[in-house]
């Protein structure tokens, strides 16, 4: 139907590809023992607002699911390209991923899944450990370390900003690539990592 | 319209600008029929054409870059503009087409190349100027419904379609009527006038094909623009968006000198927003965009969709 689809100009909106969130548990324990990195606690769904009373509702209803959960603490935040944010903390990681599980198939049931754009998961180094930059140079390397979730692809890929610039550490997110290969479905097209600068993901 | 009242020669600028295309189709007609007369192969007519497709086909990109003044740029260059076509690339799940501005004042868009691989996505310095963020998001998401749909490719071949079709029907009365010359010496007469009322019939049936296929052609066009806007309008959950957009724009178009417009139409089929404003019904049959009336209806349909229960 591809060509017919063509021949009408038609395109469908892409649904979101929610399973392999499920590798991050693994990719954690990857990261920790090889790169020196554990979550921050921190993660944060993005998604394109839509009009309407219809797309309210349910952001009220992802907000009251969440909220049951008791250390939980979420807010919301949008961005300068027009995007939602819900950022959720959480200190335990398979916590956090479930719940930000529940923000997407709660969106997904109200047929909002084609407004999700990523999701993004932070870490940051292990005092003294390998990717502690501070103990050396007094300073930290990097902004801030992220695993960025693409819903319409299915797969993920690592943003390292620097600190102070818009420009990305590209080394190290060429090795954390590597690195996470045998855990998670790395992007390999790589005109699709875009940066996400100032993301309220700490 | 304001835009009418201010221009009131923009009716027969129209009409002439129709012309100039209708005469140019007829005119590339014209001159591979003469390429055939003064003595090539009718193989060598459809080398001709499918070159001239080939070109176009493979070079739209390029042509289309060049022949508005649009600079690639990269993300350096134009990180805000990258920003906006990197998100509404990921949630729509399409490959990224290049990004290029041209230095134009006309606020217009445009998408280009044959399919996602090689697109272009080109906006003018003019739209970035007059529209805010979410609006200009808006118009980005219409021009990359366009590389979705791969509108560049269905149109070229579209036209071209339509221009073989008159072109062959040409070609085969011409070889007919050669073949009936030659009959002609032969029997001494007797079948001239005869021969002379083909002639006429199948000119008259090649330029009504051509005719035919002109209007379809713009048909399309417009169909394709509707499924653009209403495609983007989906992506970015937001049709009111587009329509402020759209009402932008317009507005904005009638305002600019009429020279640049001049420039700018024989382009418009890969337009966001066609470059003369008018509305005239012949003319609704001939544009190669919707009116304004008829895009923000949809919109307002769209809107009132999103709005309702699922």
């Amino acid at each position: 139907m591809k060509l017919f689809d063509v021949l009408l100009g038609r395109t469908k909106p892409v649904q979101p590809n929610l399973d392999h969130l499920f590798g991050l548990p693994g990719a954690q324990i990857t990261l920790e023992a090889s790169a020196g990195l554990r979550p921050t606690g921190q993660a944060g769904v993005c998604f394109k607002p839509a009009t309407g009373q219809q797309f309210a509702e349910t952001a009220t209803e992802v907000e009251q699911l969440l909220d049951l959960g008791g250390d939980t603490k979420i807010h919301e935040e949008s961005d300068s390209y027009g995007y939602r944010w819900v950022v959720i903390v959480n200190d335990d990681f398979s916590e956090l991923i479930n719940q930000v599980h529940v923000v997407n198939t709660t969106l997904e049931e109200h047929g909002w899944g084609p407004q999700l754009l990523c999701s993004v998961f932070s870490f940051a180094p292990i005092p003294g450990g390998a990717a502690d930059a501070t103990a050396s140079t007094g300073a930290p390397k990097v902004a801030g370390t992220y695993l960025v979730y693409l819903y319409k692809r299915g797969t993920f890929y690592p943003f390292v900003p620097l600190p102070a610039t818009e420009k990305r550490d590209s080394d190290s997110e060429r090795l954390l690539n590597v690195t996470l290969a045998s855990d998670l479905a790395m992007e390999p097209d790589l005109e699709r990592w875009f940066p996400l600068w100032g993301l309220p993901v700490h | 319209m304001a835009s009418r009242t201010r221009f009131p020669a923009d009716r027969g600028l129209t009409a002439r600008m129709l012309s100039t295309v209708f005469l140019l189709g007829l005119l590339y007609a014209v001159f591979v029929t003469v390429l055939f007369l003064v003595g090539l192969k009718l193989v060598f007519i459809l080398v001709i054409a499918f070159a001239l497709l080939f070109v176009q086909y493979f070079y739209s990109d390029r042509i289309a870059l060049y022949s508005m003044g649009g600079k690639i740029v990269t993300r350096e260059q134009a990180p805000q503009l990258h920003g906006v076509v990197d998100r509404l690339c990921a949630m729509a799940d399409m490959p990224k087409p290049q990004v290029a501005i041209a230095n134009v004042d006309m606020p217009n868009a445009f998408a280009t190349g044959r399919d996602q691989k090689h697109a272009v996505v080109c906006v003018t310095s003019g739209i970035l100027r007059r529209l805010d963020e979410p609006e200009l998001e808006a118009v980005l998401a219409h021009e990359l419904s366009h590389v979705a749909h791969r509108d560049v490719a269905v149109m070229t071949i579209a036209s071209f379609l339509g221009i073989l079709a008159g072109l062959l029907t040409r070609v085969l009365a011409y070889a007919g009527l050669f073949g009936g010359f030659g009959g002609n010496n032969r029997n001494q007469g007797g079948g001239g006038g005869q021969l002379a009322l083909i002639e006429i019939g199948m000119l008259a049936f090649s330029a009504l094909v051509y005719a035919i296929s002109f209007v379809l052609i713009r048909t399309l066009s417009r169909y394709r623009e509707l499924a653009a806007d209403r495609s983007g309008a989906i992506l970015i959950g937001q049709p009111r968006l587009l329509a402020q957009a759209l009402v932008k724009v317009t507005g904005e178009m009638s305002r600019v000198p009429t020279r640049d417009l001049r420039a700018a139409e024989h382009f418009n089929a890969f337009f966001f927003a066609p470059a003369f404003v008018k509305g005239v019904s012949l003319s609704s049959l001939f544009s190669t965009h919707p009116t304004l009336e008829r895009r923000l209806q949809q919109l307002t349909e769209l809107e009132a969709q999103m709005g309702r229960a699922t």
